[in-house]
């Protein structure tokens, strides 16, 4: 089913997108009267403001995660992992801190380095926590709540809090391997174009040698860090261009009245932003200039629910987590982090 | 290598349409001055990949290895896949290239909701204490205030010695906002303000809002605030307009709630200004 929604999901939403290209050739409004000049004006400069200003976050962490492929190796990381779960838990937690990656370049990370030997739940500590608790993240919460920073604190906290809970229930109650069983690695792997570590080339050829850091000149590893960026940016770009779009298209079209309805009901308010991230699937480097953009019509909890929940699960990421995971633990992980999220905005709301 | 060129092409028209709107003045529509030096910084950014593009075209079309890791995120293989994927790339650019760029009006205000006294967050302070005694209140009779309100306290005496308050640009928001919590200190005051007219069924003939809208970051996150006018013949001015009006300033009830309303003395036709948008002062009460 989701598998459906994916196959056909984006490119149908991408022909909507060229017939609006046609429509703006042939100089031709849409025959919809929701689309007058007027709202074709907001829905313009909302959509491209919102590029605009996603544009320079989202290259920032383009260059970072392509600085950490070339130059940082998964061996270096195992050997810093520790053994005891409690610092387990912590350091997968506090990952994000030192390798900020976004959640779509997460997935092929986090599988890798539970196959060369860290424990399961560590790495799925680090996918929940780690595109939240990190500098980047932490700095455009900052800059798009200016007026209220403890949005920004509260955010780091409240996802460091789920992660954690959410380690420490999977090492107590996850038996067995997470990782959905593959035919052979080599086939596993070329399911997922995401996953492009260097190391693999060499173990067919039983040397454990790593050509991104020995044996290639600077130029050579300049180049790889580009091209990495470039890639990265195309396809985050896709989804981010679509989220951009969305929410542009639901500012202008929705009355703020009609979501004033699931606004006034609290609960509603709490589900709705989660399902709004969920679907939205925006990265988490950019979200808070959307989430903010709302700040007029929900009130803290709710909007902490969404700055939280939607980095960890998304509609995107699910199906790469289904891709690499068994269905049931990821549904574990779905439902837990659900249930911790919505809980700890509303202690949050209630408690600040 | 085709790939590698769209992408080039992709990249270069993003950096170009932010050389160009920078160029046009458009730039200052959809985000804060504070954030343009980031997103100029960006298309940098993008220039650089957009050569690397290139690069790597031709490093293809002469047949040597991939530069990197020989571990290419290979495109889909499907023309029609393809072509959608590039068109939601290109969608931003023709809209933003080929559709005349306005500015945000009443029809996105209206959905967004006006605030028509100031930001709402901020409470009364009623000058007897009232119900609760929290900290720094202060019993001041015309400018009560707490902790949260305390700036506006002390920018409302500053105001309250003026014989005409105008409503700057600079302080758009926290003048509204003063207006609204000290609106018996202000009772019969002469206000002036400018802004697009903006009107709602409710408001009858002989009232509209006077709004801007505010902006945070971009213009995404733009939420309009207003001020309402009486003026008999309220209805010779269509919405959207940009007027600017000076009048008395005293209370009415709408939509069953108390709000500030300006009634008119003095109402003119003005330009619009070169940006539409209001700013939230960062340095207000520092």
């Amino acid at each position: 089913m989701l598998r459906f929604v994916f196959r056909y999901g984006t490119p149908s939403l991408a022909a909507g997108c060229l017939i609006m290209i046609y429509l703006i050739i042939a100089n031709r409004d849409l025959p919809l009267h929701v689309f007058n000049e007027a709202n074709l004006q907001s829905f313009k400069i909302l959509f491209i403001s919102i590029l605009l200003e996603a544009f320079p976050f989202i290259l920032l962490g383009v260059l970072f995660s392509a600085l950490l492929q070339v130059f940082v190796t998964d061996e270096l990381i195992r050997k810093f992992t520790p053994k005891h779960p409690v610092a387990g838990v912590l350091f997968g937690a506090l990952l994000g801190i030192l390798f900020p990656l976004c959640e779509c370049g997460m997935i092929p990370v986090v599988r890798r380095l539970i196959r060369k030997g860290m424990p399961a739940y560590i790495g799925i500590v680090y996918l929940l926590a780690g595109p939240i608790v990190n500098p980047v993240v932490y700095t455009s919460t900052f800059m798009a709540f200016r007026t209220t920073p403890e949005m920004a604190y509260s955010r780091m906290g409240l996802a460091f809090a789920v992660s954690v809970v959410v380690g420490f229930l999977l090492y107590r109650f996850m038996r067995g391997n997470p990782l959905k069983a593959s035919p052979s690695r080599g086939g596993a792997d070329s399911h997922h174009h995401h996953d492009h570590h260097h190391n693999h080339h060499h173990h067919h050829n039983g040397r454990e040698h790593d050509h991104s850091l020995r044996g290639k000149g600077i130029r050579s590893r300049f180049a790889s860090v580009l091209s990495h960026s470039s890639d990265e940016f195309f396809e985050m770009g896709k989804y981010f261009i679509f989220g951009a779009l969305l929410t542009a298209l639901i500012q202008t079209a929705v009355e703020r009245s009609t979501l004033e309805a699931y606004a006034g009901q609290p609960i509603f308010a709490y589900l709705f932003m989660m399902a709004f991230a969920f679907l939205l699937s925006i990265c988490s480097t950019s979200d808070a200039f959307i989430a903010s953009s709302f700040s007029g019509m929900f009130d803290y909890g709710p909007l902490l629910a969404f700055l939280v929940f939607g980095p960890m699960i998304d509609l995107k990421n699910t199906l790469m987590l289904l891709s690499t995971f068994r269905a049931k633990i990821v549904l574990a992980v779905i439902a837990l982090t659900a249930v911790l999220t919505f809980a700890g905005a509303w202690l949050t709301e209630v408690l600040l | 290598m085709i790939h590698h060129l769209i992408r080039a092409a992709i990249l270069t028209g993003f950096a170009m349409y932010i050389v160009y709107v920078d160029r046009t003045g458009e730039m200052s529509l959809y985000i804060a001055p504070r954030m343009e030096l980031y997103v100029k910084l960006s298309a940098l950014g993008l220039y650089a990949a957009a050569i690397y593009q290139i690069y790597a075209a031709l490093q293809k079309r002469l047949g040597s290895n991939e530069p990197a890791c020989g571990c290419e995120h290979e495109p889909s293989p499907s023309v029609f896949k393809n072509s959608l994927i590039y068109g939601l790339f290109l969608f931003p650019l023709m809209l933003g290239f080929l559709v005349p760029t306005g500015t945000l009006g009443s029809e996105l205000a209206a959905k967004k909701g006006v605030s028509l006294s100031g930001i709402e967050a901020l409470e009364r302070v009623t000058p007897d204490g009232g119900p609760e005694n929290g900290e720094g209140k202060s019993a001041d009779p015309l400018f009560p205030y707490d902790e949260y309100t305390e700036a506006h306290a002390a920018y409302g005496k500053v105001l309250y010695k003026q014989s005409l308050i105008t409503v700057p640009e600079k302080q758009y928001i926290e003048t509204l906002t003063t207006l609204d919590l000290y609106r018996e200190a202000f009772a019969g005051k002469e206000v002036e303000i400018s802004g697009f007219v903006y009107r709602e069924e409710e408001m009858g003939d002989n009232r509209f809002a006077v709004s801007r809208f505010a902006m945070n970051c971009c213009s995404a996150d733009a939420l309009p605030y207003g001020l309402m006018i009486e003026w008999p013949r309220a209805t010779d001015y269509a919405q959207d307009e940009w007027v600017s009006v000076k009048g008395k300033l005293t209370t009415t009830s709408y939509m069953e709630n108390e709000i500030i309303v300006l009634k008119a003395e003095k109402l003119e036709r003005i330009e619009a200004p070169a940006s539409p948008y209001v700013y939230p002062d960062l340095d207000f009460g520092l």
